[in-house]
């Protein structure tokens, strides 16, 4: 079947010559980015509340 | 600093596999030698000889057309066959020069350029109608051996072909899932042998939430890959069912930990399911396999790709695929621990 379709269609000529792969590159390095980005700012806001808590332990009631 | 280091390096070098894993190109490789069933004249011959077909993957025959040599192999036998013209870049005519009495009916086809290096189409030809005589001799051709002149790119693999890119995903994927869980192995063992201790606990089910993302995404870019190579999304096979099982496991974990209201009893119940659960996951995903005739590479006879066909273009890829999934996992666990800390400190304000 891979034969075949290798043969109507070169996918690795198809896949580079029209700039296929670059577009694919840019969106998972997008998609890694942004997950890379949310977990940064998950981490800032945890921080921020494990701040908060530590210090609402500490007054005394 | 140091905390934000490994997970910045850890995204560069995914984006450095990302960027690698598309863009290098997949080296030149032999699809088919196809019989035309027509006869052609051989110069070299004399007489009309069978007409074949060699047809290349990614190959540059039209480069030196001159320099292409077509050889059959077979039982330490090699025969020159007659190139009687190039037609492209990927598509040679051959007119099959070889006597009537022959050693035997399959032969490996190979061809030998100064650009691609010699390639090899394994029982890419089978002859029966000829005379087997295991006897049958001839003189070896004498020929230069060319090596490939092509710069980095990616080993040609039959059925595989450019699915080949997918080992960066699919594999690091489980090696991330297998981290994972062991984490959640070695927190909850701890968890049992102080039970009072809930960070355990916590340490176990953001382990084994993280893992079996893993372990899903895994799932899904084997069936890809599977439906590419084996024609079909999902096949009976014990690698495949074992993985399934083993992510339907974990599952059960955290259906069990939603089951059960008190902390304590919770936390207990749930250390030793997950100690089961990756006993199970080393057996179905590493044992059992071993064991039983499977498609898979690495099980049943069947070699995986590190014993020969992990080139050195693949490693310089792979390892840093391991290596960043395995930090981006890490980093989303560390992440989710956080989350479940926070929370339940949160639940404990009065």
């Amino acid at each position: 079947m891979m034969h075949t379709l290798l043969q109507t269609n070169p996918l690795e000529g198809w896949f580079f010559s029209s700039g296929k792969a670059f577009v694919v590159v840019g969106v998972a390095v997008l998609i890694l980015l942004g997950m890379a980005w949310w977990l940064f700012r998950a981490e800032f806001r945890l921080r921020e509340m494990e701040k908060m808590l530590n210090s609402k332990k500490n007054t005394p009631t | 600093m140091k905390n934000t280091l490994w997970k910045a390096l850890g995204i560069l070098i995914l984006v450095y596999v990302f960027a690698m894993t598309m863009l290098v190109p997949l080296g030149p490789g032999l699809l088919e030698f196809q019989d035309v069933n027509q006869v052609i004249e051989s110069t070299r011959e004399g007489r009309a000889v069978p007409e074949f077909q060699v047809i290349g993957f990614g190959t540059h025959w039209d480069q030196l057309p001159d320099s292409l040599q077509v050889f059959v192999q077979s039982k330490g036998q090699l025969a020159a066959l007659e190139v009687i013209r190039v037609d492209d870049a990927t598509h040679a005519t051959v007119g099959l020069t070889l006597p009537y009495s022959l050693p035997a009916k399959s032969w490996n086809v190979l061809t030998n350029h100064p650009v691609d290096g010699t390639l090899l189409l394994e029982n890419g030809l089978f002859l029966s109608d000829r005379f087997i005589d295991a006897k049958a001799t001839w003189p070896a051709p004498s020929f230069i051996e060319h090596s490939s002149q092509l710069g980095l790119h990616f080993p040609y693999q039959p059925r595989i072909v450019e699915t080949i890119r997918n080992l960066m995903l699919h594999v690091p994927l489980w090696f991330t899932m297998f981290l994972l869980m062991g984490i959640g192995f070695v927190a909850s063992i701890k968890q049992l042998s102080n039970p009072r201790n809930q960070r355990d606990d916590d340490r176990a089910v953001a382990s084994v939430q993280v893992g079996i993302w893993f372990g899903v995404l895994g799932l899904l870019t084997g069936s890809l890959w599977a439906r590419f190579t084996w024609g079909a999304w999902w096949v009976d096979d014990p690698q495949l069912n074992g993985a399934l099982v083993t992510v339907l496991v974990y599952s059960g974990y955290m259906v069990l930990r939603q089951a059960v209201d008190d902390e304590r009893l919770r936390a207990r119940l749930a250390a030793a399911y997950n100690l089961f659960a990756f006993v199970i996951l080393v057996i179905l995903l590493m044992v059992l396999p071993r064991f039983s005739e499977s498609l898979h590479p690495g099980k049943g006879g069947n070699p995986g790709f590190n014993s020969y066909d992990l080139d050195s273009a693949l490693r310089a890829v792979f390892y840093p695929a391991v290596i960043g999934w395995m930090l981006l996992g890490t980093w989303m666990y560390l992440v989710t621990l956080r989350m479940k800390r926070v929370n339940r400190q949160i639940e404990l304000l009065p």
